[in-house]
């Protein structure tokens, strides 16, 4: 616990959080970007996919989409496609705060909660939207999801191969005759 | 009167398409060995199973195989529209056993959306999927995009191929065999997996500090994506998950050498005055040039884009990737919807026109555009000058060739057809509800083989609108020829006599 209130302190002291925050989704901000930028936001989900560490900060992404609390190998339930936001995390911020890999096929990554300014189109990088984020904790660790299993289709594949095997063989006979 | 195919044209066809399921089997090797080695039992199982359902087709047309093998030109063209409609039936299955796709006709669309290059997705949850499908995915494109026929002529050469080789809507011969020329294509390709995928793994690796197993799926899935236009990604946001200029520099590189017809690719090897010389490459560069200028300007007028860097970063990406058919996206659907007005136009016109012939690229293509725009001046000089004037048109594409009244014809029929394909998607998406200009960018992108989606191709969609988008990109792809062929045989199944 200690260190998720060392991070944010640390990170408020890097970045500093004017106005108070609000609580947005990531699918909001997709679709209203414009009216966001420049704003203090707080978005909560799964971090997700790769944690590039480039350009002097770590890169995430962050779904915010149902899969983030219900995975789709546990549920069944399809939920239409991912909803995410990028995430731009000092390093020393997100190396304090996570110590985890990221979610993808059988594990659904840590469920995080950041908040930082909204940049829209931001000139400093080229066009791109992300969330320059200030303090970040960590909501839930991540976990491992299990796959179904699917005994059947293998055994279906098989007899599928023996049988056409089977047909080319009897067919290298015939041509033999 | 219309002859009625007999059980021997059957037995021809499904001899020949069987060849080419085979082929796909071979293919789905790649990602069951992926799957092994990552141990995903369940991917892993889907892949044993559709291996086992083409390599069952494969024996099954081998052993049933016709009196005659020679094919002869329809024959050929109704084997190429089969084989675009049965391999990605096929290659599905491990797509439909994922768990990610609601409906079946759902994965059907992503499978024929990966086989013609296309891009536009109904999976849902992608950023969940296992890696080996996820490989699948884009082993699609590359395999669309070689072209999965060509594929089987490099492996088996057989009478008649040459029917099945413009089937494909390729139309050059580089050397004098078809055989030679397939094996070339594939030469071209091994040696760009080679380059791209090392340069992308280490912009993954090294730069980005990707985790060496996923900047190789990174690597793999971007390059088969880029190289073969298809648009396809491995992560939910496209190219904008990089984050990086360098990333989407090499892509662009890659998107480019894969617009480009493997002819300009042998021009090119022998020096680039060749290519520079040819009506198709100046075509395509004023194309560009000037749907470019038009975005770049229209997204200044929005001012959606605060400096002069971002607007070229990303206007410029968009409209390559637009125009090469490729469907990659470093801003998401919500966004592209902003795009209106003048950068609306020059991203859509983009998209119409397509890269050159004979390439992975998809749309109206360089060389019909460029023919047309010199068949109209010509009717303009003939209006223009005294009656009995002779006026010899000619163009140069390697060579000095002569635009005939003929060839003139041929183009602009076939830039209709498209024009007609652009518009009944665009109609049947209007007729849903879907705004006109939504409508109309969605249908050139899945007619076009383009892949950018302003939000419409969603996991919901209209099963009409689906069926009618899945309809367009294989149309789209097979440049409508080898689509009348399987029409006409069909009629004469049902009236012949």
């Amino acid at each position: 616990m200690r260190r998720w209130g060392v991070a944010t302190v640390l990170a408020v002291a890097m970045v500093g959080i004017g106005s108070p925050a609000q609580a947005q989704t990531a699918g909001q901000l997709d679709r209203d970007g414009p009216d966001y930028d420049g704003a203090t936001v707080t978005v909560e989900g799964e971090l997700i996919g790769d944690f590039g560490r480039h350009s002097g900060a770590v890169w995430a992404q962050l779904n915010d989409d149902p899969y983030a609390r219900r995975p789709l190998l546990e549920t069944g339930e399809l939920a239409g496609s991912n909803i995410s936001v990028a995430l731009r995390v000092p390093v020393l911020l997100f190396d304090l705060a996570i110590a985890d890999r990221p979610g993808g096929y059988r594990y659904r990554g840590p469920l995080v909660r950041a908040t930082g300014i909204y940049r829209y189109h931001d000139p400093q990088r080229g066009g791109e939207s992300y969330l320059d984020v200030a303090e970040l904790e960590l909501i839930e660790p991540g976990r491992e999801l299990h796959e179904a299993g699917s005994t059947g289709a293998a055994v279906a594949g098989a007899v599928l191969l023996l049988l056409s095997f089977t047909l080319l063989g009897l067919d290298r006979l015939r041509n033999r005759e | 009167m219309l002859l009625r195919p007999h059980r021997e044209d059957a037995l021809l066809i499904g001899f020949y398409l069987s060849r080419i399921i085979a082929v796909l089997g071979v293919a789905g090797l790649v990602p069951l060995v992926w799957a092994v080695l990552e141990q995903e039992w369940a991917p892993a199982a889907s892949f044993l199973l559709m291996v086992g359902v083409a390599a069952l087709l494969g024996a099954a047309g081998r052993f049933l195989r016709p009196a005659r093998e020679h094919l002869d030109w329809s024959h050929g063209m109704v084997v190429v529209a089969l084989t675009w409609l049965v391999v990605p039936a096929v290659g599905t299955i491990p797509l439909a056993m994922s768990g990610h796709y609601s409906r079946l006709l759902d994965a059907y669309f992503d499978a024929m959306s990966g086989i013609t290059t296309t891009g536009l997705a109904l999976i849902q949850d992608l950023d969940h999927l296992a890696a080996s499908v996820n490989a699948w995915r884009h082993t699609l494109h590359f395999l669309g995009g070689q072209g999965i026929v060509l594929a089987a002529l490099t492996f088996f050469a057989a009478g008649g191929i040459l029917a099945l080789y413009h089937g494909e809507a390729r139309d050059e011969k580089i050397f004098p065999s078809v055989t030679s020329t397939a094996r070339f294509i594939w030469l071209v390709s091994l040696f760009h997996a080679a380059v791209g995928m090392t340069s992308l793994f280490l912009v993954g690796y090294v730069r980005l500090r990707f985790d060496p197993g996923r900047a190789f799926l990174h690597a793999y899935s971007v390059f088969m994506a880029a190289f073969d236009t298809g648009g396809f990604a491995p992560q939910s946001t496209s190219l904008g998950y990089y984050h990086s200029p360098l990333f989407e520099f090499v892509t662009a590189m890659l998107m480019v050498a894969g617009a480009l017809s493997f002819g300009a690719h042998y021009a090119l090897w022998r020096g680039p005055r060749n290519i520079l010389r040819n009506l198709e490459t100046k075509t395509i560069l004023l194309t560009f040039t000037v749907t470019l200028g038009a975005t770049i300007v229209g997204l200044a007028v929005l001012g959606l884009f605060s400096d002069a860097y971002s607007l070229t970063r990303q206007g410029t990406f968009q409209v390559l990737s637009a125009h090469t058919g490729t469907g990659f996206s470093t801003l998401s659907g919500a966004d592209l919807a902003r795009w209106s007005g003048l950068a609306f136009a020059g991203l859509a016109t983009a998209m119409a026109l397509g890269g050159m012939g004979s390439s992975t690229a998809g749309g109206v293509k360089a060389l019909r555009i460029g023919l047309t725009l010199k068949a109209l001046a010509n009717t303009i000089r003939e209006a223009l000058l005294p009656e009995h004037s002779v006026i010899t048109a000619t163009y140069r594409q390697n060579g000095l060739k002569h635009l005939s009244p003929q060839l003139a014809q041929s183009v602009m029929a076939v830039s209709l057809l498209y024009v007609g394909l652009y518009l009944l998607g665009t109609a049947v998406g209007a007729a849903y509800g879907v705004p006109l200009q939504d409508a109309l960018f969605e249908s050139v992108s899945a007619a076009a083989n383009v892949g950018l989606s302003v939000g419409v191709t969603a996991p919901g969609m209209p099963v009409l609108l689906e069926v009618v988008y899945i309809l367009q990109m294989w149309a789209g792809r097979l440049e409508f020829i080898a689509v009348f062929a399987l029409v006409g045989m069909m009629v004469a199944w049902a009236v012949g006599e």
